[in-house]
């Protein structure tokens, strides 16, 4: 940890705190617009806006001081980001679950294995599609007929 | 005897036909998930949840807690055999267990890494059955400030048992209780937080937020150090230790039971000391610590010991206080709340035979472990050879028919996605995510009592120092916090954390 900032120059001293404690700031504001509506209450009667508030300003607090220190203790890098896998992770995940209802397992299945694999420069594409057929016909034989989940497997074809 | 009377109970409704083939299913199915690498416990469960809808509540619990060992020692299979732990408490396991492996003796760490499972899983079941009663009677007396104030006792362990900076758990911690407001206020109905989204006017379901943060964040953390995989070429070997090396292993494996069962109580997360703890020990005591590191059975033995003993006692607060000391245990109270059980001081009360059968499965799940790993260890192997390229998009595909099956609502998958970006910002910055969703756990449960105890009181918050259970306990969690920020204990933290 040391080694990295002890080759930095400048008044960032920790980048991947700063970064840190930005963000968390940014959820705590975030949450105080969202309840600005909520009525607070008193102590005795509680109302629904009172921990809410109470905890967003607290963890305000707690990021400042993070904030600071990130200026004062040295720490870490931040390092890159991988939009690929990013993309292509979260992508299948989503595909899914918009595929499940109107198409079913037997097509959201192989779909999200497929994005999936465009994540991985590893991937080979025929390889990662006889994977995703046969990784669904086991899901459908597990899931479906061995534990009976009310998934839909291909309301298209054959009704549910 | 009363304990031997329910112990009894117990085994008649776990030994029936279906209870123990249900038990079998649940450590499976659990080991098969858990061993995959970057898939540990938290997501194992998540993951398989809805495998238990379909039964009666009694033979749903037994088959998660089956599901839940077996979940534990896949991620221990998967530490020794290629270096990749699972979950915090497996890192110790791979250090001296993945050196044996790669001396040719992966068997043996795995044998003795299940037996001295069994023997902790035994102790500690036994260790559960006498303190439920005790303890469910003084969680009778509790009222909503003391519960109140063990909660807070709970964060402040965490916050000292969490890896890292004492800050940063802090604030994860805050960040997850202000997450588990998100949802209508239970009072008076109101939505908070909510951006007006009707999906999150029940709150955040706790399986979702668990699945992206652990679940695909793992996949995404994976894809960006790619196959740093070292997957055990030489052979397996025998699976059963030598009677000298069982020798060697025994002391080790009752101290680490002793500190897994002791630590495990704790609300807050104990158990995942436990093996750090345990390693510490038994290389500080042992004649030559030089071994360890290199393959030193005592280093498998001992950890794996108070791995599983902590991870059973951890259900002691939840069956006798209904508190879920971590996230496992928080997605059995969601697992349990589907079935119609709260879980707290009345279920003991209420259903004998659910709370019984369900601590006389551990111990019948503990020993199916036994009996079905090490003839299986060689299918494990053969999957664990299945290259990443492959394996990702499988554990993609099951963690999204797991999270959508729960409610059977593909909103749930949307949601999860999210908070599997938010669990890689996290990483990239340095967050751990295990404080955030202990503070989540604890969150509603914190509230409502808060609540409770403040109308009590008429808004007088003296009623938390002023009682004197309450008291003692929010004083125990101010010393622990000052503890952990001293510098000195800083820095013990630190090694302990380092496996050094």
């Amino acid at each position: 940890m040391a080694e990295d900032g002890e080759r930095r120059q400048g008044a960032i001293k920790s980048p991947q705190d700063l970064a840190a404690s930005l963000f968390l700031l940014g959820i705590a504001v975030l949450a105080l617009w969202l309840g600005r509506d909520l009525s607070t209450g008193t102590l005795r009667q509680m109302g629904p806006g009172m921990l809410p508030k109470a905890l967003a300003v607290l963890l305000a607090g707690l990021a400042v001081v993070l904030l600071i220190d990130a200026f004062k203790e040295a720490g870490e890098e931040l390092a890159a980001w991988s939009p690929r896998a990013i993309i292509f992770v979260l992508g299948a995940f989503c595909a899914f679950g918009f595929a499940v209802r109107p198409l079913g397992l037997s097509v959201a299945g192989p779909l999200a294995v497929i994005i999936a694999g465009f994540a991985s420069n590893e991937t080979k594409f025929v390889e990662t599609l006889i994977f995703g057929l046969v990784m669904t016909a086991f899901c459908v034989g597990l899931f479906k007929f061995a534990l009976g989940l009310p998934i839909p497997l291909a309301p298209w074809l054959i009704g549910y | 005897m009363d304990i031997i009377q329910n112990l009894g109970l117990g085994f008649s409704v776990a030994l029936t036909f279906q209870n123990a083939a249900l038990c079998f299913i649940g450590c499976l199915v659990g080991t098969m998930i858990g061993v995959l690498p970057g898939v540990g416990p938290i997501a194992t469960i998540a993951m398989l949840l809805p495998l238990t809808f379909k039964v009666d509540p009694t033979g749903a619990l037994i088959m998660l807690a089956g599901i839940y060992y077996g979940a534990q020692y896949g991620g221990s299979t998967t530490a020794i055999l290629i270096n990749i732990p699972g979950e915090a408490t497996s890192v110790v396991t791979a250090l001296d267990g993945h050196m044996m492996a790669k001396n040719g003796r992966a068997g043996v760490a795995l044998g003795m890494a299940a037996i001295g499972s069994f023997i902790a899983g035994t102790i500690a079941t036994l260790v559960i059955a006498l303190l439920g009663k005790p303890l469910t009677a003084m969680a009778l007396i509790f009222g909503p400030a003391e519960y109140f104030s063990l909660m807070v006792l709970g964060l402040a362990l965490a916050v000292a048992l969490a890896r890292g900076s004492v800050l940063k758990a802090i604030l994860m911690i805050v960040l997850g209780i202000l997450l588990s407001t998100v949802g209508t206020d239970l009072e008076t109905g109101e939505e908070r937080l909510t951006l007006g989204l009707q999906d999150l006017s029940d709150g955040i379901d706790f399986a979702v937020l668990a699945m992206g943060v652990f679940g695909l964040a793992e996949i995404l953390k994976n894809l960006e150090n790619p196959e740093a995989r070292d997957v055990v070429k030489s052979k397996i070997g025998r699976l059963l230790p030598s009677m000298a090396e069982f020798r060697q292993s025994l002391a080790p494996i009752l101290r680490g039971t002793s500190l897994g069962s002791i630590l495990g109580i704790l609300p807050g997360n104990g158990a995942v000391l436990a093996p750090f703890a345990s390693y510490t020990i038994e290389k500080k005591i042992a004649k030559d610590p030089s071994r360890f590191g290199k393959g030193a059975i005592e280093g498998v033995a001992g950890p794996e010991a108070a791995n599983n003993a902590g991870a059973q006692t951890a259900f002691i607060p939840l069956l006798t206080l209904g508190i879920p000391p971590n996230a496992v245990m928080a997605l059995m109270v969601g697992a349990m709340t589907i079935h119609g059980i709260i879980p707290g001081p009345l279920v003991m009360t209420k259903s004998p035979d659910l709370f019984w059968g369900m601590i006389a499965s551990m111990w019948i799940g503990n020993l199916m472990l036994v009996i079905i790993n090490l003839p299986l260890i060689g299918i494990w192997v053969k999957l664990l050879q299945v290259p990443y390229r492959l394996m990702y998009p499988a554990i993609l595909l099951f963690c999204a028919i797991g999270i959508y099956s729960i409610n059977n609502n593909p909103s749930d998958v949307f949601f999860t996605a999210f908070f599997g970006l938010v669990g890689y910002v996290f990483y990239k910055f340095g967050l751990e995510p295990a404080p955030m969703l202990l503070g989540y756990v604890l969150g509603k449960l914190m509230e409502q009592k808060l609540r409770q105890a403040l109308t009590l009181s008429r808004g007088d918050f003296m009623t938390f120092i002023e009682r004197p259970v309450s008291g003692v306990l929010l004083f125990i969690a101010l010393v622990i916090i000052v503890l952990a920020l001293l510098p000195s204990m800083r820095k013990e933290r630190e090694q302990v954390f380092a496996g050094d």
